[in-house]
Parts: C-alpha cells; sequence; structure tokens
C-alpha cells in the first residue's frame, strides 16, 4: 500500500475514539523529572558556568564577603543550607559563597509553583542552579522524599526555611521543612544570614543595583534526639538570627547577646505593618551630606 | 738618569680615566707614564739643596688616582709637567746618611722671605707658596718639574725638607713614614668617645696605629675592613672593633646605643675619619656621626656628589686633614719603630716593571696587599 | 592503624635517604650499617575536636572546677595564647587556637563575662602581624577583639604593664604580665608541638619579662638541662615550675588548656616528605624529582616564600583542660605516644637535615645563628635519657646556611653575627661580656615594642640553647653551608657528606657508627 505524505505514520496518529483517553500526567511542578541536571555532562556544565561567568555577575553585582566558612571545617558528609531570603539574588550569592567542597554538590529547593510551572524554566532552573521542585505550601511527602533522595545520595540541599522572599525587608518566621527533613535524614543544618541583598534586587522591582553583600555561615546544627521539628526550626531561626546580629556588630557581642537572650530578631519588631516598615528605615532621606573635613 | 716620567699628554691621559675606570691601575699601560731611560738629572735648584737617591719609594693613593686619570682639576696648577711621581721616599745622600724627604715644598724650599702665614706658624702643610717663587709649581716633591721624585734615581730636595732616619729603622718601615705622618697629623685633629675609621688602606691602616699610638686616645675605635689581610691588621694595629663597611652603621649604633630615623643613627661616633674619600664613604660618615661630631676627610674626594642634609641639620663639623708638619713627622718616625710598621710594606718591584708594581698597588686590597713600593737599590748606575 | 617509629639498618639494598636542606631536601647514600630513625606515622585525629574541646572545658583534670564554674558575670578574664612560633608549619585554618578559645568564649557569654582581654604569650618573641592573628585566632575573634583594643599582645618591656609577683626559693625573680596577673582568671590555651612545650613555661615564660626570663634562658640553666625536651632532667622546666610555685602561692588562678597535634605535617603534594623513601610511590618520586629540580632553579627568595606558604594539615589529637601540672602530664603523655622511638644505644656520628624552618623563622628567613639552635638546640635534645650521640660524637647537619638575615624580624641577630661571633663562640664568654649590652640596648627595645622584632637578647638565647650540644660534641660539620657563615658558627663546612663523614672520622676515629635523625616530622629519641 501506499502511504500518503502528510498522513499517519508520517505525522502523528489519532486518537481512535472508541478507546477511552487516560488523564494526561503532569509534567511540571514537583513532576518535573530532575535527575539528568545531577549526572556528568550537565554537572560538568553548570559548574563550568557557575564558576566563570556566575561568579563574574555576582562579583560585579553583589562582592560578596564571606565569612564563617571555617565553620564547616569539620564537617564531612552533605548538609542542608538554611538562609534568610530576601531577594532573587541569594541563590546564585549563595552558590557561588560556599565551600568548594559543597558548591558542585548542592541542590537547591525550589518552589515547584514558581520555577517549575513551565517546561522550560524548569529546565532552566534544573540547569543553572541544580534546582529540584519543592512543595512550599505544605510538608509533602513527595517533595520530603525527594530531598532526602538527595541527602542520601550525598548532595546537600539548599533551602530558604521562610518558604518564599520577604515582602518588606523583615524576615518571615522559618518553616518546619528543613528541620524535618534534617532530623529525618540525620543531616546537620548550616545556618546562613545573607546581608545586603535585598539593596540589591528587592521583591516586586526589577531593578539591579549593584551594592556590597555579606554571607556569614554559622556553625552546623544536628537535631537533638527527639527533638520536635518546630523547635528544631526555631533554633535554626534564632542562629541565624546571631549569625545576622555577629554580620552587624561582632562575633563576640553576639554571642553575649545570645546568652542573655537580647538577640535582635531578624523578624523585626512587633507592631502594626508601618511602623515595622518605618524601622527598616529603608528609603529615608539621610541627613545632610556629611562634607569631608579638611584635610 | 732612569726614572718614571709623568708628561702632560692629553690624549694618553683621556685614555688612562677611560682605562683606569674598566680597571684600576691600567692608566699605567696607556697612560702619559713612561719609563724614560736617559733623562737628565734634576738640577740643584739652590746651596740649600741636596741629591737623594732614593732607596725605597711607595706608590700612594694619589699617584694611582693621578695615573688612572682620576684626579682633580685642582691640581693643575699645582703640579708641573713633566714630573717624576713619589713623595713617599726612603734615601741616601751623597754623603751616606739615609733620609726620608718630607715631600711638601713649602716657603722654605722655595726661598720665599719673609714666608707665608701658615709657615710662619709652624703650620707648613698649609703653606699658601706652592705655586710660587723660584721653583716650578708644585704641591710636593713627586709632582713639581724641578725636584724629580722618588720613582726615578735621583730627585733634589732642600736641607729643610730631610729627617735622617735613625740605624735602627730598616728602610721598609722608613719608606712608611711619610704616610705615617699623614696618618699622624689626622689623630692629632681627631678626638671623642667613639672614634671611626673607614677603609683599612695604607692610611686607615696608619690612622688606626696612629690613634692608638701612645695612647692618644683612650676612645672606642671601630674600623671598616674589606679585606682579611686589612681586618687582621686593623685589628693588630690596635682597632677595637673591625666591620665590613656595610656593617659600620650597625657597629656604631650598637657601641654608641644609638636609636635611628631611616639609615641615620641619632647619636653616633664623635669623630669620624674618612681614608676613603669616596661619595660613599662620605655619606656613611654622614650617617654615623653624632650631632656636632667632626668628620675628617684623610683621603683625597675629588669630585663628589652627597647629600649634605645630615651635615646642616646636625651641625657636623667636616674638616680636611693634609699632609704634615715637621713634628708629625718626628713622631711618625716613634710610631713607626713602636708598630712596626714594616709589616705593612706588601711587595716592592723594580722600575722595569712599574706596570706591574702599580697594578699590584691598584688591587692591593683584594691581593692581600697594603704598601707597594720600589725598590731602587738594586738599579743600575745608581 | 599508624604504625610506631622505625629505626632500618642500611644495608646495599637500601635507597638513599632523604635529608632536608633548608629550602629544599637532597637524597643521600649512607654508609652501610648506618641506622635511620624515622617518626611514628601521623596518630588517628580527634573525630570531633570541637566537641572534644567543650568536653574538657566542662570535665578538666586535677584540682580544678569546670571552666562554666569559674566563669562569673562581672570577673576580669584574661585569655592568653601561644604565638607564631606554634604549630610548625603554621597549621590550616580553622587554627587550634581558634577552636578553643571560641569554645572559652562561648563559655564566657553564657557567663556574661564582659572584661575579657586576649594576650598573645610570645615573652621575647617578635610581636604577631594582623594576618599572623587573624589565622591564628580565626576572623571572628580576631574582629571582635582587635577593634576594641581587647586582643593584645604580651610586651615584656612595658615598665607599666608588668607585675613583679614574688621571688623564688631560689631567688629568681618572677615578673610576669600585669593584666594576666590581676585577673580573676587566666585561661592559657597552648599548643603542645614538642614536649617542652606548656606546663608552667607557658604562663612562666611566655609571659614574663627579660628580668624574669634571665633565670632560665642562661648558659648553665641550658647546660644542665638534658635535655630541654625531657621535664625532669630539665633545669629549664624546674625554674619554671618553682615560678609556677609562686604564682600559684599569691593566688593568680590559671586555668589550662594543653592541646596536642599529630606529625601529619606536609599536605599530600609533599607526602614524600614524610614517607619512608622505599614506599615513595611513583607520585612520591615524580613529585620528589620535579620539585627538586624546580627548586633548584627558583631564586632563594621565591623558594622562601614557596615553602613558608605551606600549611600543614596538623590535626588534634588530644585536648585537656585544667591545673596546670595535672593537665601537663597528661599532655605530655600524647606528645610521647606521637613522637617517641626507642632507640638502642648511641652513635658517633648524628646526621640530620635542617628544614627551612624554626620556631623562630615563621615567614621569615632561617639566619645563620637560627640554624644552629635548630640543629644542636632543637634537634640534637630531641632525646629523653641520653643523647643520641655519645659525648665527643659528631653532629653532621645539611642546610645552606647562607649570610642572609630579615632585618625586619631580627636586628639584633646581625649585630650577634657581625659583632658578638665574629670575637667568640664561647656561651659563657658570650653571656658575661656581650648580653646585657644587647638586651638593654634602647633601640632594640623599640623595634621589639613598636615593630616586628624579637628582642635585643634573644639572639643570645638562640646560643645558650646550643650550649648543652657544644659542651657534649666534640665536633660539628654543617654539609653544603656557606663556608663563611658557617665558620663564624664555629662549625666546619663541608661539600658533600662523604666528606663531612671523612672529616668526623678525624674526631670519631675509622669505622663509627652512624645515625641519621629522618626528621621532620617531629620524633624524639628514647635512647636507652
Amino acid at each position: 500500500m501506499r502511504l500518503p505524505r502528510g498522513s499517519f505514520p508520517w505525522i502523528g496518529p489519532a486518537w481512535p475514539s472508541t478507546v477511552e483517553r487516560p488523564p494526561d500526567e503532569p509534567r511540571t511542578g514537583t513532576a518535573f523529572e530532575t535527575d539528568w541536571a545531577r549526572k556528568y555532562p550537565t554537572r560538568l556544565a553548570r559548574a563550568l558556568v557557575l564558576d566563570t561567568v556566575g561568579k563574574g555577575v555576582v562579583g560585579m553585582l553583589a562582592s560578596p564577603k564571606v565569612r564563617g566558612d571555617d565553620r564547616l571545617a569539620d564537617v564531612k558528609g552533605p548538609v542542608i543550607f538554611a538562609a534568610n531570603h530576601a531577594s532573587h539574588v541569594d541563590t546564585p550569592l549563595l552558590l557561588t559563597s560556599i565551600p568548594d567542597r559543597f558548591r558542585h554538590h548542592t541542590v537547591v529547593a525550589a518552589g515547584a509553583d514558581y520555577f517549575f510551572d513551565k517546561r522550560w524554566k524548569g529546565y532552566l532552573w534544573a540547569f543553572a542552579i541544580n534546582a529540584i521542585p519543592i512543595e512550599r505550601t505544605r510538608v509533602s511527602p513527595k517533595s520530603l522524599r525527594l530531598a532526602s533522595q538527595m541527602l542520601d545520595d550525598g548532595w546537600s540541599v539548599l533551602i530558604f526555611p521562610e518558604g518564599g522572599r520577604s515582602p518588606h525587608g523583615w524576615s518571615q518566621p522559618h518553616r518546619a521543612g528543613a528541620a524535618f527533613l534534617a532530623a529525618r535524614a540525620g543531616v546537620p543544618v548550616v545556618p546562613v544570614h545573607l546581608e545586603g541583598t535585598r539593596r540589591i534586587l528587592r521583591k516586586g522591582t526589577g531593578r539591579l543595583t549593584p551594592s556590597t553583600t555579606t554571607v556569614t555561615f554559622g556553625s552546623p546544627l544536628l537535631a537533638a534526639g527527639g527533638e520536635d521539628p518546630r523547635q528544631f526550626a526555631q533554633r535554626v531561626e534564632r542562629a541565624v538570627d546571631v549569625l545576622a546580629d555577629e554580620q552587624a556588630t561582632d562575633w563576640w557581642s553576639a554571642r553575649r547577646r545570645a546568652a542573655s537572650g537580647q538577640t535582635p530578631s531578624l523578624a523585626g519588631p512587633e507592631g502594626s505593618e508601618w511602623r515595622r516598615f518605618w524601622s527598616l528605615g529603608e528609603g529615608r532621606r539621610r541627613g545632610r551630606p556629611q562634607l569631608p573635613r579638611w584635610p | 738618569m732612569k726614572a718614571l716620567l709623568f708628561e702632560r699628554k692629553v690624549a694618553r691621559y683621556a685614555a688612562a680615566t677611560v682605562a683606569g675606570r674598566l680597571k684600576p691601575g691600567s692608566g699605567a699601560k696607556v697612560g702619559p707614564l713612561r719609563l724614560a731611560h736617559d733623562i737628565d738629572e734634576p738640577e740643584l735648584p739652590g746651596p740649600d739643596w741636596v741629591r737623594v737617591r732614593p732607596r725605597l719609594a711607595g706608590i700612594c693613593g694619589s699617584d694611582l688616582a693621578t695615573i688612572d686619570g682620576k684626579s682633580s682639576r685642582y691640581f693643575e696648577p699645582i703640579v708641573s709637567f713633566p714630573f717624576v711621581p713619589g713623595h713617599e721616599v726612603v734615601g741616601d745622600l751623597d754623603d751616606g746618611t739615609r733620609v726620608v724627604v718630607q715631600p711638601t715644598l713649602t716657603c722654605a724650599a722655595r726661598s720665599l722671605d719673609p714666608t707665608c702665614d701658615q709657615c710662619a706658624a709652624g703650620r707648613t702643610n698649609r703653606c699658601e707658596r706652592i705655586a710660587f717663587g723660584h721653583l716650578a709649581p708644585g704641591l710636593q716633591t713627586g709632582f713639581c718639574e724641578h725636584t724629580g721624585g722618588g720613582w726615578g734615581l735621583s730627585l733634589v730636595a732642600h736641607r729643610s725638607q730631610l729627617h735622617t732616619v735613625p740605624d735602627a729603622l730598616t728602610d721598609e718601615a722608613a719608606v712608611l713614614v711619610e704616610p705615617a705622618a699623614c696618618a699622624v697629623h689626622a689623630a692629632s685633629s681627631a678626638g671623642g668617645t667613639t672614634i671611626a675609621v673607614i677603609g683599612a688602606g695604607t692610611l686607615g691602616l696608619l690612622t688606626i696605629a696612629a690613634l692608638r699610638h701612645g695612647n692618644v686616645h683612650g676612645g672606642n675605635l671601630i674600623a671598616t675592613a674589606k679585606y682579611p689581610e686589612q681586618k687582621r691588621l686593623a685589628k693588630e694595629l690596635g682597632a677595637d672593633v673591625v666591620v665590613e663597611p656595610d656593617a659600620l652603621e650597625r657597629a656604631i649604633r650598637s657601641d654608641t646605643r644609638s636609636l635611628k630615623f631611616g639609615d641615620q643613627l641619632t647619636g653616633g661616633a664623635s669623630c669620624v675619619i674618612d681614608c676613603v674619600g669616596s661619595a660613599a664613604s662620605l655619606q656613611q660618615a654622614l650617617q654615623v656621626v653624632e650631632p656636632g661630631g667632626t668628620i675628617l676627610m684623610v683621603g683625597m674626594p675629588g669630585v663628589t656628589t652627597v647629600d649634605l642634609t645630615g651635615l646642616w641639620h646636625r651641625e657636623v663639623d667636616l674638616r680636611g686633614c693634609y699632609a704634615y708638619t715637621a713634628d708629625d713627622f718626628a713622631t711618625a718616625f716613634d710610631l713607626a719603630a713602636d708598630a712596626k710598621l714594616e709589616r705593612l710594606l706588601s711587595a716592592t718591584y723594580p722600575l722595569d716593571r712599574y706596570r706591574d708594581a702599580i697594578e699590584h698597588a691598584a688591587q692591593a686590597g683584594p691581593r692581600g696587599a697594603v704598601k707597594v713600593a720600589f725598590d731602587l737599590r738594586n738599579e743600575r748606575n745608581r | 592503624m599508624p604504625r610506631p617509629g622505625f629505626i632500618l639498618d642500611v644495608d646495599r639494598s637500601t635507597p638513599p635517604t632523604l635529608f632536608w636542606h633548608g629550602e629544599g631536601y637532597r637524597l643521600e647514600k649512607l654508609p652501610a650499617g648506618s641506622r635511620v630513625i624515622y617518626p611514628p606515622e601521623p596518630l588517628a585525629a580527634l573525630k570531633d575536636p570541637d566537641g572534644a574541646v567543650r568536653h574538657a572545658l566542662l570535665n578538666p583534670i586535677g584540682d580544678s572546677k569546670p571552666l562554666p564554674e569559674l566563669l562569673f558575670a562581672g570577673m576580669k578574664l584574661t585569655i592568653c595564647f601561644d604565638d607564631i612560633s606554634l604549630p610548625l608549619p603554621p597549621m590550616r585554618r580553622p587554627d587550634i587556637r581558634q577552636r578553643v578559645i571560641e569554645a572559652v568564649l562561648d563559655l564566657a557569654a553564657e557567663a556574661g563575662v564582659d572584661d575579657v582581654v586576649l594576650v598573645a604569650a610570645l615573652a621575647l618573641h617578635r610581636r604577631m602581624t594582623d594576618d599572623e592573628l587573624r589565622h591564628a585566632l580565626g576572623n571572628r575573634v580576631f574582629d571582635a577583639f582587635n577593634p576594641h583594643g581587647r586582643l593584645t599582645q604580651h610586651d615584656a618591656e612595658d615598665p607599666d604593664g608588668l607585675l613583679h609577683i614574688g621571688l623564688t626559693d631560689a631567688g629568681e625573680d618572677v615578673e610576669i604580665n600585669k593584666r594576666a596577673a590581676t585577673s580573676d582568671l587566666i585561661v592559657y590555651v597552648n599548643i603542645n608541638l614538642v614536649a617542652m612545650d606548656g606546663g608552667w613555661k607557658s604562663t612562666a615564660t611566655g609571659l614574663a619579662s627579660y628580668k624574669s626570663l634571665r633565670h632560665h634562658h642562661n648558659v648553665k640553666t641550658m647546660q644542665h638541662s638534658k635535655s630541654f625536651m625531657d621535664q625532669h632532667r630539665s633545669e629549664l622546666h624546674s625554674s619554671n615550675w618553682r615560678m609556677g610555685k609562686v604564682l600559684r602561692d599569691s593566688g593568680i588562678k590559671i586555668f589550662q588548656i594543653e592541646t596536642t597535634l599529630n606529625s601529619d605535617t606536609f599536605p599530600s603534594q609533599f607526602g614524600f616528605l614524610q614517607k619512608r623513601e622505599w614506599e615513595w610511590t611513583a607520585r612520591d618520586r615524580a613529585g620528589f624529582l620535579a620539585s627538586s629540580k624546580a627548586l633548584d632553579r627558583t631564586p632563594d627568595r621565591m623558594k622562601r616564600s614557596i615553602f613558608h606558604s605551606i600549611q600543614a594539615p596538623h590535626q588534634m589529637t588530644s585536648v585537656q583542660a585544667g591545673e596546670v601540672e595535672a593537665v601537663h602530664a597528661l599532655t605530655t603523655e600524647h606528645v610521647y605516644r606521637q613522637q617517641l622511638v626507642e632507640v638502642q644505644g648511641q652513635t658517633d656520628i648524628l646526621t640530620m637535615g635542617l628544614p627551612y624552618i624554626s620556631p623562630y623563622n615563621v615567614n621569615s628567613i632561617m639566619n645563620p645563628i637560627l640554624v644552629a639552635c635548630l640543629g644542636l638546640g632543637y634537634f640534637f635534645n630531641l632525646y629523653k635519657g641520653k643523647p643520641l650521640v655519645r659525648e665527643g660524637g659528631v653532629v653532621i647537619m645539611s642546610h645552606p646556611t647562607p649570610w642572609a638575615f630579615n632585618p625586619v624580624h631580627h636586628p639584633s641577630y646581625i649585630d650577634f653575627f657581625e659583632q658578638v661571633l665574629a670575637e667568640t663562640t664561647d656561651p659563657i664568654e658570650i653571656e658575661s661580656k656581650y648580653e646585657e649590652r644587647f638586651a638593654t640596648d634602647p633601640w632594640f627595645i623599640h623595634l621589639y615594642r613598636t615593630s616586628y622584632s624579637y628582642h635585643g637578647v634573644h639572639p643570645f638565647y638562640m646560643w645558650y640553647w646550643c650550649a648543652h650540644a657544644r659542651q657534649h660534641l666534640g665536633g660539628v660539620i654543617v654539609v653544603g653551608g656557606d663556608p663563611r657563615s658557617v665558620r663564624r658558627l664555629g662549625f666546619k663546612p663541608a661539600s658533600t657528606l662523604r666528606d663531612a663523614l671523612e672529616m668526623a672520622s678525624d674526631v670519631v676515629g675509622r669505622d663509627p657508627s652512624i645515625t641519621h635523625l629522618h626528621n621532620p616530622p617531629l620524633l624524639m629519641a628514647d635512647v636507652r
């Protein structure tokens, strides 16, 4: 039989109307398959991009100062990096700042609803930052499985426990996911504080303003036996607060305030929304600029 | 008469300047110095003059500078060409008396009466008349056309220039009396608690010996010496501390417990005797002399570029130190005997080997020598 | 399981032996019948060093309460730490001092202690630069304390910064850092690289003034310390212990923290430096060949900076805290566990290769005086019982011994070398004739206090350190050294090991016994 051009099998077959069509498998969101992004050719390509372009751009934009990385000297296996989150700059900044041993062996827990809602976005983020899709609205067994699988395979996981970028500059309460994951996999959580990224790119704007940033790594924290994940999450949150204090003042002052329970919270003061915003001091005009005195 | 003759030959002089820069002492090969076999003996210029037949005649630093074309144009009007060099002379008179010549050609030798004020006061080394009178210009025997010099078989000297050599003193020690007199003269101007001597050539070593002679100066004596032989001699002649030239500043700092700013000691030596006379040595002297201290320039400096800010700021005395008086000569004879100065005479050459002799003298330090002299005692037709 | 030290009997089949040679190394063929002493392999490191530190602070040894009970709000706390001379080479970050001091400060913060000062216990050593302090203490401690003037360095010449505590039974002055002496508690953080370090020597030497130090840093003491690495036979230590008693009786409270390191001294690319030659792999051989060929063509300055940039992968093998003497007894055991090698009998000739570094030239030049001190002071004294080499025997050291000094770090060394050693090499004469002049020289004091220079008297101490060896030995030969500086030191230069052995036979006779100290990594010989 001579098959006419422009029909099957040159084109796809038509679905016989007598056969029931099964429902579509979702291929975006948490269902996005990212295994390929952790296989060799991709890893190598990403490492190259990250170490050249990534570092270059981050260096120009954020001039990061990295502190406390020596606290990771004794850590052997995978860890969970838990950082505060104020800007899209956070992820590339962190990925280029974490110590070499972890840098090319870290996946980023990214909101499935934001980063993986389109397949092209999924491919992009899985390649560029080694993102894995995580349900951020609730603790989902599937996300948890995926993340612990990563840890079991020796990959560190970068999580922003606030569940998203801060809308107003103050941090949001930590969700228990990271803590839960750490307790379950038995790996330490490394609290990380990122300072200054909001000045570069804040939520809701598209304008990049180069500025200086500081990345402060804290000592790894392990969940105590039988510790409630929510309590552990609070412990991590406080550790990030102390790092913020350490960054703003110095380590010794921060330790003393931490010991006496006076560490200022990154979540900002209590009170109404405007007072919280007001105490950030953002956008406020400074007084007359001081002219340098002679000489 | 056989003699080494230094003539006014501009092209040769220029060649010597170049050669001398390349290799010290090589001015003798290309320069205006030549061995003449048949020049006339100098005539006696007057009744008080006698003929001296040199036995030994030393090669001095100033001779080397002349041969290598390095001497200052300052000397031009106070020398007269052609001349026979050599002013460190021990020789015989016709009656067999051994004498050392005090070579300065002062008012007395020039038959000037009245003498200049300096000569009248006994400071004959400062004589104002060295280019005048019936003699050709010449600051010393060995730079004057009329007198001849030690590097020839015969010279003439005024009776006032003669010092009889004691029988006990060998020719070898006596030939060092003239430079020793320079050193005695320098030592008589030095003083203070710490004295530094820069340079351990003949003059440096003799200055050390003169400073220690008769314990005139009880102060600490720090000397620099580049070469092992110089170090040994400096130590033997009485230096308390002998260091390499670049260690002088540290040695003086340590000795005087001084502080420093930059390379300048805040304190330093009371008196620094520069027996080298280069820009570097003068600069170093300024570095290590105490405020209000004295630098004596014993080595002949020539045209020099030096930063004198320290001199101004620290009110340092910079003094020249030239030659000797008759008294210095008398002391120098004692010194030559007491300090056994013959040990400083390292080598002697006949006139025929003058090129070797001059090369040896120009490289005395590295070759482990101090003073090199011509030995004329065995010359034929003497 | 790390292997203990090993003594190799050299025969014809033995591969050549590695000799350190300053900023480089050589392979030398030792005559058959020689012995080579190899150090024990690095001990296993503590699994959780930070946890171990915290455990030590909470569970002190001897008559001492746990650290948290000694800390209270409103107290005056001084934390002293060992200076740049330890460990060698400098260790990779984080340095032990950082770990321990952070742990101590954590407890102090919990107790609400406000008045804390850190003191680098450098005695008469040079001041540390900011970078060096940062390396030792970590950025956090440095940034927290340095800007407020709370990170200080002991100044043994500060008339207002010293306190005379009293006299020992033997009439020795005890004068230490005033801030430390007037504190409610001194926490002293040690790194015990060799058996000499630590104990009362930490406080009584590290924080002392010249007036106090001269009682034990002198020729007589050193000649009676056999060896100063063995504290029970060391007059140096007896004196320090006497001073410790005075400190304790005066009511000064000291919480001593001592740590030991394993001997993992060189990074993996230099792994062959701490392996036995016959176990060198192809990679080790390639590493040796490539590096020694390259070093031959490298100018001295660059060689120096290459070697001084080596950071050792040292790791902590123990940490103990509490009362000084109890802590030190345990520490010494740990040091011995890592370093001790049992050796049967003395030798006629002891050969040693001297490396590029000694305690006093970190980031600096190993000048000839330090060469002498490293060989005759440190390596010779790395024995317990009897010296490795018999009385009247010969030491052959291999080092280029250049006539080179760091004018910033070692100004008094230059004068010592140029002025003192030119006159005499006899330690007793040097001590009586020159020590005071150098020790009280205002310029050296000025440089010690305001610049980065060792104290004026320090080169004398280096010379005294050699006194025991000089008294014991029949001769010292330096292989491959600059003859001028070797002679100035009073030693004999030789161009090859073969020549040196030939020269030594004039002293010890034909057919001598030869032992090579394969060091570093450090080892200490227990000579039976």
